[in-house]
């Protein structure tokens, strides 16, 4: 037992350094041929600045790949977070930002945003309000009628449904430049990001994911059922209310600039659980750390095999799904 | 420590339970008895807040527990469930340790003195070898043990327990009310708990609350209250009450 | 019937005739049967449906596409009968079948983007669906050009107006053919940046190479693929061109936030200021506005052998020409306000 244990905690390290670790290498891929000395020699005149160093690597290195690199981070592990705790708190292992309609609303938010506002007004804005309307509208719809998991799950599957026929609507009347513009977005892809792109979503996925992951005692609670969790004193009704607020924030900054890139908050909380067991103030923060080194190598094969951009969703099923097979095997008991 | 129920309702769809005036001694074992759809489970989980109270008020030591902060209550009152059905395969110390919580501040994790609390709440209840184990993957005599284990930790003065023996066999029944009865006598708490089993009631129980259809038929001491007339009005059935060795035995 | 044979010899290229009807081969691979003669066309194609307006049959027309009603610059100018046509799809969206059914055409053209419009049409009728365009090169153009005037019987006023685009395009090639030095181009065509055409003719033909070229389409029947800046930026182009047929209102990448991207600061387009609009596609061509293009492309590339040449009257002369219309191309150049464009 104490093996496991120890082996839990040298992986917990492991994956602790992963990302920064992952984060470096990733600046030396891409398109534009940079050897490490140089990576290394732009990276330190953020500090000192250096003559020697042409402008040209500082763009590349520093305005290019290096927002991209940390956008990829935050993404794989806001959406991961955000599927470990919609996991936890509706206790069902199939629940996923998908199922609840939150990606359908936040993508229909981005894209009224992108086609009424232009792409100069912050999509996150639209985003976050759509996606909350569309998970409470679940939450509302599937309340009354007793079998909870099933009646969620169909309830999520009719909002989501609405929300992307709304979506539909919304192309319809759009002019072909925003059409463009929307196809490119709904791909899923982080080629975009920019600092000014970065800049707006960061703080607030920032701010869910540590709240999360704090969280993550408290939802070990939850995970039992409401009787039990008022029985330990929890105020069921707020707790959930501020869980569901902060995964629902997390996810539509999340999407809102990066499309919709799905598959990462189904299996990553799962691999995170066979790891370390399903105690969740583990789970949660070693699921945002393993979610962003995820999709961080899922984005360096999209924008780095071809000269053309391959969108990233393609990467993390095809890497995905191998890794999840192999932890499959390997884990004990998680699930009743 | 008293407990007094006044004026108490609660509605389901279906059923309503009606308490006007109840009042029991604490420190003592105390079982709720009674059929089918009496209304047992739902006064238990009023008591302690479970079901949000529509009317009425409750009393501990003339304290109106609904005026009690959550995380105080919680370390007032602790509650087992009939049925246990995490989701997750919480490593059985991992989930004692859910006990602890009402003591936690709000964003940390258990200590290692939490951590032993919770080792010598498993030795209390007589889990030996917990360690490599979860909770799903262990009998459901012994997940009744690791309940009781993660009330103990919570260090409550009351304990509710809601069927405690049911689906065990004679061997696990015995064992649990054994080990209520200590909670109780070595421990000093209040011990409220609904049985089916109306033998395993008597044999234990200090006092007895009778329910039927949502009301309290009688309540008192065990010595006092228990009769052929109140047996039959509240099961629909005529029982005979023989005493053998100074044991009351109920036959039917 | 003799002149209508030899045409069909001369004009017959990628073409494999049978016999009447006429089997074509098609943009998408597809082997179609179209009638000998035309009355009826609906074209959902704008670049066909232009072409047919130039040609002078647009009566022939009896069905349009939403794209040519809304957002076309200059059609309702140069075919003002053009309001009347009832609308019957909505390309890249939908098409109402039973409505194309009921007007009877002879043939319906398609964008080759839009493939899955053939497979609806040809599952419920008999109805011949081509799916023609230029992808970006003349010589398709062209062929476009003579096949509709073969179908509609207009065969002389395709010559007449092949023979001008031709001449006009060999005075651009004998200025340039002393040139040595050829400006490197990037396109950033349609919604974003990092979008761009594997390839544009009029680049070419102007004097300038497309960076682009030869990279593989996004997917088939499109002309457009995506990269990344770091390609862009590793291409150095001298000149960047910015898709200017989207009104000014309507544009997100415009010269001015091009230029002042930080990213992009050491691009020689950018450090050289040689960010410039250019009309590309609008959902593929206008043959007087690409021909228009390719000069006004070609005195960007190449300034000093082109200084005497009057934009604004060519202009006029080129729409004039096709459209027989005497202010199109000033409506044109109001919509998309060349006037900021370098057009002298």
């Amino acid at each position: 037992m104490n093996g496991r244990l120890n082996k839990r905690k040298i992986a917990f390290i492991f994956i602790f350094f992963l990302p920064l670790f992952l984060g470096l290498i990733s600046l030396l891929i891409g398109s534009y041929p940079i050897g490490i000395k140089d990576v290394i020699k732009t990276l330190l005149s953020i500090f000192s600045s250096n003559n020697e160093i042409p402008d040209v690597y500082r763009d590349i290195i520093l305005k290019i790949r290096l927002p991209r690199i940390i956008l990829a981070l935050f993404v794989g592990a806001s959406l991961s977070v955000s599927g470990a705790s919609l996991q936890a708190l509706f206790r069902n292992p199939l629940v996923n930002e998908y199922i609840l309609g939150i990606s359908s609303g936040a993508a229909f938010g981005a894209s009224l945003s992108i086609v009424f506002f232009g792409k100069n007004f912050p999509v996150e804005i639209s985003s976050f309000i759509f996606a909350f309307i569309a998970f409470f509208s679940v939450l509302l719809i599937s309340k009354g009628t007793g079998s909870d998991i099933i009646s969620l799950l169909l309830t999520g599957v009719i909002v989501s449904t609405f929300f992307t026929a709304l979506l539909t609507l919304v192309e319809f009347l759009a002019s072909p430049y925003s059409l463009q513009s929307l196809f490119f977005w709904l791909m899923g892809s982080l080629s975009v990001a920019g600092w000014r792109e970065v800049g707006y979503s960061l703080p607030f996925m920032l701010a869910g994911i540590l709240v999360l992951s704090l969280y993550g005692w408290r939802m070990n609670i939850l995970s039992l059922g409401d009787e039990e969790a008022r029985a330990l004193g929890l105020n069921v009704k707020l707790e959930k209310i501020i869980i569901m607020l902060t995964t629902t924030l997390v996810t539509s900054s999340a999407i809102s600039s990066a499309g919709i890139i799905g598959w990462i908050g189904l299996i990553i909380p799962h691999i995170s659980r066979m790891i370390f067991g399903v105690e969740n103030s583990v789970v949660i923060p070693a699921s945002a750390l393993i979610g962003a080194s995820f999709l961080l190598i899922a984005d360096d094969f999209s924008r780095g095999i071809a000269s053309f951009e391959i969108p990233v969703g393609i990467f993390t099923s095809l890497i995905g799904i191998p890794f999840f097979i192999y932890f499959l095997k390997r884990s004990g008991k998680i699930w009743s | 420590m008293n407990i007094w129920i006044k004026d108490l309702s609660f509605s389901y769809p279906n059923f309503t339970l009606k308490v006007k005036d109840l009042s029991f001694e604490g420190e003592k074992i105390t079982s709720i008895v009674g059929p089918n759809g009496a209304g047992k489970s739902t006064l238990l989980k009023c008591i302690g807040m479970i079901n949000p109270v529509s009317k009425g008020s409750i009393f501990i030591n003339g304290k109106d527990i609904s005026e009690i902060k959550g995380t105080k209550r919680a370390q007032l009152i602790a509650y087992v469930p009939q049925e246990q059905t995490s989701i997750f395969n919480f490593s059985i110390i991992d989930f004692v340790l859910l006990g602890r919580t009402p003591y936690l501040n709000f964003l940390s994790k258990p200590s290692h003195k939490d951590i032993e609390r919770a080792e010598e709440a498993l030795r209390f209840v007589g889990i030996k070898n917990w360690k490599g184990r979860g909770i799903l993957e262990i009998s459901s005599g012994e997940r009744r043990l690791v309940l009781i284990a993660r009330t103990i930790v919570q260090e409550p003065e009351i304990f509710l327990l809601d069927e405690p023996t049911s689906f065990l066999d004679p061997k696990h029944e015995f064992e649990i009310m054994e080990l209520i009865k200590n909670l109780s006598k070595k421990m000093g708490k209040t011990v409220i708990l609904t049985l089916h089993n109306l033998e395993l009631a008597v044999k234990y129980s200090d006092n007895l609350i009778f329910m039927k259809e949502g009301e309290i038929i009688g309540s008192g001491k065990t010595s006092d209250i228990l009769n052929e007339d109140i047996l039959e009005k509240v099961y629909d059935l005529k029982m005979k009450i023989v005493e053998i060795d100074g044991k009351k035995i109920i036959l039917r | 019937m003799k002149i209508y044979k030899i045409l069909i010899l001369l004009f017959s290229l990628p073409f494999t005739i049978f016999c009447n009807p006429i089997e074509l081969k098609d943009e998408l691979g597809r082997r179609v049967k179209v009638p000998e003669k035309v009355e009826r066309v609906i074209s959902l194609q704008p670049e066909i449906t232009r072409i047919i307006v130039s040609l002078g049959c647009g009566e022939k027309l009896v069905g349009n596409d939403y794209f040519m009603s809304k957002f076309d610059h200059i059609f309702y100018n140069v075919f003002p009968f053009g309001k009347k046509l009832p609308l019957v799809s909505i390309s890249g969206s939908d098409l109402n079948l039973e409505f194309i059914i009921k007007l009877e055409p002879d043939i319906v053209f398609i964008s080759p983007t839009d493939s899955w419009m053939a497979d609806k049409i040809e599952k419920y009728s008999n109805i011949p669906v081509l799916a023609l365009s230029s992808m970006g090169s003349f010589e398709k153009l062209k062929e476009e050009i003579k096949l509709i005037s073969i179908l509609t019987k207009k065969t002389q006023r395709a010559e007449e107006l092949i023979f001008y685009f031709e001449s006009k395009i060999r005075f651009i090639e004998e200025r340039i053919s002393k040139e040595r030095k050829k400006p490197k181009v990037y396109l950033s065509f349609w919604s974003s940046f990092t979008k761009t055409p594997v390839y544009y003719e009029p680049v070419n033909l102007a004097g300038g190479i497309n960076v682009a070229e030869g990279l593989l389409p996004s997917y088939k029947g499109t002309v457009g693929t995506v990269v990344n800046l770091e390609k862009i930026i590793k291409w150095n182009p001298d000149i960047i061109l910015i898709h200017g047929n989207y009104p000014p209102e309507e544009r997100a990448i415009t010269v001015e936030k091009v230029l002042s991207d930080r990213r992009l600061s050491s691009i020689e387009a950018i450090r050289k200021r040689k960010v410039y609009y250019t009309f590309g596609f609008w959902f593929w061509w206008d043959p007087a506005e690409v021909l228009f293009e390719t000069l006004y492309l070609s005195k960007i590339f190449h300034p000093s052998r082109f200084s005497q040449i009057n934009l604004v009257k060519e202009g006029r002369e080129i729409f004039s020409k096709f459209y027989h219309s005497e202010n199109a191309f000033e409506i044109l150049f109001k919509r998309l306000r060349c006037n900021e464009w370098k057009i002298e």
